[in-house]
């Protein structure tokens, strides 16, 4: 049987930050291996370098040196805009303050995907539909974000980052702007989909409780990951 | 086209509907008053132009002589000796209706029987019973238009003649002019022997080459050859420079408009860059990006391009009287009936409005799809961002500043020194962000004793630089334009005002009553003068003849003078050793000219000009250049001893009266009266009466300045309450939180007033430097170049004062809305959004 590349493969990947006249170095010789249709869950303390990660896959920053690689396309040499389409047709992003396009509806946030990829039409309009009644949402399509609970938000951003099938799922602390009970039904949610579609998910937290509910968690120390047990 | 992206950035203007209603007012006065300005300058240029093709008519040439007109002799001689045919003679000039105050009609003498190869129009006479021949037959005939009534009394200086109608002329185009026989019209001027000119039909190519050269031989020394087009072409550039300036000022306005335009549109985008940032993460690219929020500017332009569009018909009718007014009261006669609306001019108002918002909404769309998706969620970052980028703003500031002084340096032309003032005001405002930080640093010191709200209210301004810095800039930029242009005309008023007070130092100012309705040729009947000479109580008299002459191809004003030891004093010479320079005027041999004069013509002293006289072309060396504000087109003084000699004209225009020292001025002017008053119909005016005149001239030159300056402030108003309205409402978010902790909402209010309105101050203040730097180069460049006269740099501290007490006034007014919206607002509401 024929093995699939991994999705995520990052080789000696370098990345440091200026700060005034001190140079912080986030990354240095950094690897990382995540393969096809993985629940992935990075841990780490804050500051440790979990969200310049989450960028650095994403293509939306570059890595001082290395190499990365996603299905196979090595995207650290690709040019911006090619960088920025990949990421509109095969990324889908969650991030913890939501970040909800506010002057769009439920309904056009979940579209603009679609349309960022010219995949609109009547039979996505059906799937978009179905989709928000799956996360509880069918009755809302003409709301505003600011209208929404926090857990109908964060709920709305994750079915907006799937509606477009992408190969990959980066979710930054999904659950951090969330209470308890709320924060379990959405990742209850973030988890499933995914799962049904087959999407890599990589998940950032600083929760162990979250994390043991991925496939395999990473630690994210002094610039190196290893993985640990769930 | 993606309408979801369309949807998501465009409905956040409309959330804003303010900020959006004052960004398109702010850009439909700039265009209201571009368009404006070209409306009634193209009037004006459009009523001239139909008044000189009335007198012009297919003619192709003309001969024409010294300031009395051709010898009416000559003509029989053309027609007779030289067997010229096609040619016809012409009396013109301007009357008034003695029913109608101020209203002037042009009126054309015409031989009747040499009159059809060139004028047409007169086809379109509709007669009752009478032709073109009833003009020879009947006694004071004429063809009016219809818009006069009949039968028609004109006033030509003292002279009055009551014109009765034989035709009338139809066509609209030939409004304002009346036809009638020469001799009519030469016994209206008082120019019987003389023609104006004589028009001539010359073919074209090589036969009407050889025609032109054989008749120029034939030419006596005193008359010349020209051009039909040319003369009206001349005079129609007379008031160039003056049409240019305006059509600057105008063009100051919109740039101030587009300062407002940038500051919107920033905003705009600083407003929406966490949006922008996760339409970035998303995976919206750059172009999208700033394709989308170029179009929303167009949109803007669009909508305020219209709007201005209307203003400006508007406006444009209204600045049309005042644009002719100084134009006959400064160049030639012109009467504008309508009010044309060149589409031309729309067009060009139109693209002027939309690439004005496309060039100021530039760079803030490239800022806008430069938002970087990872910095989302970093206002640290995005402010930081802007302090690191300081230095690269003062450079780029430095160097436009240091660009602009190259120009002023080593260009010549006017072109070249707005491109200069321009570039100098953007340097200024890129560096206003610096400025302001300083501000702040000196006045966080001087508040240090004042209690937290004063500190805040100022810290908060250099925290959020990337949005306070471009307002102030924005503000900046429309005041200094202010403070400048009020420099300038009072510098400007200041110099005219010391130089008449000079030049004009005699007692009493005698000149014919026809000289008042614009018979510039009029002379003193020469009993007058003996009468005068021989009256008691005079210690000395000047004597003026003013007549137009031709210097390289332009005309000129000659100043043919006897003067009164005590008149030189008002002649300050510039160049030139003032008595070596009087010296050679009194022998004749050399003339004194005009700066004006001398930097149009790159002449100086001992360089010498040739003129035309009626002995044949002469060369007089420059012995002086004087001060004078008389004329921009320059002026030549001459002894009258050398004019009488060349010219053969002994004739005196005025004269001036010095009264003789122990002599009351009104007892010797009753006694002129009494004198001289009988012999000549005269206006006798004292120099404190023409020093004011002359003011009242300049003033309503100046009131069009005035109106555009007026409107300058109007934008410049507009666009502070916009910014920092748009600043104080999208800080709802924060000020629920300062009254979550325990401030009140009349603190906070008082927070809102004390940070507006040092934005206003700091645009207040820094307009003083800026707009004292534009004045310098518009006294020392523009105007120079424009004019060629030196003007003097005066300040007015009511002007300086003026600039930061309207933008603080302004700021202080724009906090009020968003006082009052967070007054009644729910502070748990607003902590509740993102």
């Amino acid at each position: 049987m024929l093995s699939l590349p991994p999705l995520i493969q990052m080789r000696n990947v370098r990345k440091r930050y200026q700060e005034g006249d001190v140079s912080r170095t986030i990354f240095e010789a950094f690897d990382l291996t995540i393969q096809r249709r993985e629940i992935v869950a990075l841990l780490g303390r804050s500051g440790s370098g979990k969200s310049t990660l989450l960028n650095l896959v994403s293509g939306i920053d570059l890595p001082d040196a290395g190499q990365i690689w996603i299905a196979g396309q090595a995207i650290t040499s690709l040019s911006e805009r090619e960088r920025t389409r990949f990421r509109r047709r095969h990324i889908g992003f969650v991030f913890q303050f939501f970040n909800l396009i506010p002057t769009l509806t439920v309904e056009e946030n979940v579209l603009l995907p679609l349309e960022l990829n010219n995949l609109a039409g009547p039979a996505r309009q059906h799937q978009v539909s179905a989709l928000l009644t799956q996360v509880g949402l069918g009755d809302r399509r003409a709301s505003f974000p600011e209208q929404l609970s926090g857990g109908e938000q964060q709920r709305l951003a994750i079915v907006r980052a799937l509606v477009h099938e992408p190969l990959l799922l980066l979710a930054d602390e999904p659950t951090g702007n969330l209470d308890n009970e709320t924060g379990a039904r959405v990742l209850e949610i973030l988890l499933n989909l995914p799962r049904q579609a087959g999407t890599t998910v990589l998940l950032v937290t600083h929760s162990r409780e979250i994390a043991a509910q991925a496939d395999r968690v990473l630690l994210l120390e002094a610039g190196r990951v290893r993985e640990i047990a769930p | 086209m993606k309408p979801l992206l369309w949807r998501s950035l465009l409905r956040h203007l409309i959330r804003h509907p303010w900020q959006l209603v004052l960004s398109v007012l702010g850009i439909a006065l700039g265009v209201a008053v571009v368009l404006a300005v070209d409306l009634a300058n193209a009037s004006a240029r459009r009523g001239f132009a139909l008044s000189m093709e009335q007198v012009t008519g297919r003619a192709t040439h003309r001969i024409v002589g010294g300031p009395q007109g051709v010898p009416e002799a000559f003509y029989t001689r053309l027609r007779v000796d030289l067997g010229w045919r096609e040619a016809a003679p012409v009396v013109t000039g301007y009357a008034a209706l003695a029913d109608q105050p101020g209203q002037l009609v042009q009126v054309l003498g015409v031989d009747a029987f040499a009159e059809a190869p060139f004028r047409s129009h007169l086809d379109g006479v509709s007669t009752a019973g009478g032709t073109l021949t009833a003009l020879l037959t009947e006694p004071d005939a004429a063809l009016l238009p219809s818009n006069v009534g009949q039968p028609a009394t004109l006033q030509a200086g003292d002279r009055r003649l009551t014109l009765r109608a034989v035709g009338q002329l139809d066509a609209a185009i030939l409004a304002g002019l009346i036809i009638t026989d020469i001799g009519t019209a030469q016994a209206l001027f008082g120019k019987q022997g003389w023609l104006s000119h004589i028009d001539l039909l010359i073919p074209p190519g090589a036969t009407g080459a050889q025609a032109i050269n054989d008749l120029e031989k034939w030419l006596p020394p005193d008359l010349k050859l020209e051009p039909a087009a040319a003369r009206n072409q001349a005079t129609a550039d007379l008031s160039a420079a003056f049409s240019l300036n305006l059509t600057a000022m105008s063009l100051l306005a919109l740039l101030v408009g587009m300062f407002l335009i940038y500051n919107t549109m920033t905003f705009a985008v600083v407003q929406r860059r966490a949006l922008l940032g996760r339409l970035r993460a998303l995976g919206v690219s750059r172009r999208e990006i700033f394709t989308v929020v170029l179009s929303e500017a167009l949109l803007l332009g669009l909508a305020g391009t219209l709007l201005g569009g209307l203003l400006g018909l508007w406006l444009g009718s209204t600045l049309v009287h005042l644009v002719t007014r100084t134009i006959n009261d400064l160049y030639y006669v012109v009467s504008v009936r309508d009010f044309s609306i060149a589409p031309l001019s729309l067009i060009k108002g139109a693209g002027l409005g939309l690439l004005a918002t496309l060039a100021a909404a530039w760079l803030p769309a490239l800022e806008a799809a430069d938002a970087p998706p990872a910095a989302t969620l970093s206002r640290a970052y995005l402010e930081s961002r802007w302090r690191a980028a300081l230095p690269r703003l003062n450079l780029a500031g430095l160097t436009l500043l240091g660009l602009s002084g190259l120009l002023f340096k080593l260009s010549y032309g006017l072109a070249a020194g707005f491109l200069g003032l321009f570039l100098m005001l953007l340097a200024c405002a890129l560096l206003t962000p610096s400025a302001v930080i300083l501000l702040v640093r000196l006045n966080q010191q001087l508040t240090a004793w004042s209690g937290p709200l004063a500190r805040m209210a100022t810290r908060d301004v250099a925290r959020h630089l990337s949005r306070t810095g471009v307002a102030v800039a924005a503000l900046m930029i429309a005041f200094s334009a202010t403070v400048g242009v009020g420099v300038m005309v009072d510098s400007f008023r200041s110099g005219v005002s010391l130089w008449i007070n000079d030049l004009v130092n005699a007692d009493i100012y005698i000149a014919p009553l026809a000289q008042e309705s614009g018979a510039s040729g009029a002379s003193l009947r020469p009993d007058v003068l003996v009468e005068l000479r021989a009256t008691p109580g005079i210690a000395a008299l000047s004597l003026y003849r003013r007549v137009e002459v031709t210097l390289n191809g332009k005309p000129v004003q000659l100043l043919a003078l006897e003067l009164a030891p005590a008149a030189r004093a008002g002649y300050h010479l510039l160049a030139g050793q003032p008595r070596a320079a009087w010296q050679a005027f009194e022998t004749g041999t050399a003339v004194i000219v005009s700066e004006p004069l001398a930097y149009r013509h790159q002449l100086r002293v001992g360089d010498a000009i040739t003129l035309n006289t009626a002995s044949g072309p002469r060369a007089f060396p420059i012995a002086g250049i004087f001060l004078d504000y008389g004329s921009e087109h320059g002026r030549i003084l001459l002894n009258r001893r050398a004019y009488e000699r060349d010219w053969r004209d002994a004739t005196v225009g005025s004269v001036a009266v010095y009264a003789a020292p122990d002599e009351a001025v009104a007892v010797l002017r009753q006694r002129l009266e009494t004198g001289i008053g009988r012999l000549q119909p005269l206006v006798m005016r004292s120099n404190r009466s023409i020093q004011e005149y002359t003011l009242a001239i300049f003033d309503r030159t100046f009131t069009i300045t005035s109106v555009l300056r007026l409107l300058a402030i109007a934008v410049a108003f507009v666009g502070v309450l916009s910014a920092l309205m748009a600043l104080q409402l999208e800080r709802a978010r924060e000020f629920a939180v300062l009254r979550a902790t325990g401030m009140t909402a009349g603190e906070i209010g008082r927070l809102v007033s004390l940070q507006t309105g040092f934005m206003g101050f700091a645009a207040g203040l820094l307009a003083i430097p800026v707009g004292l730097l534009l004045a310098a180069v518009l006294i020392f460049v523009i105007n120079r170049r424009a004019f060629g006269w030196t003007l003097p740099f005066q300040v007015d501290p009511w002007i300086i004062i003026q600039a930061p007490a309207l933008a603080v006034l302004a700021a202080l007014l724009a906090g009020l809305y968003p006082i009052w919206r967070m007054t009644r607002s729910n502070p748990a509401q607003a902590l509740r959004s993102e």
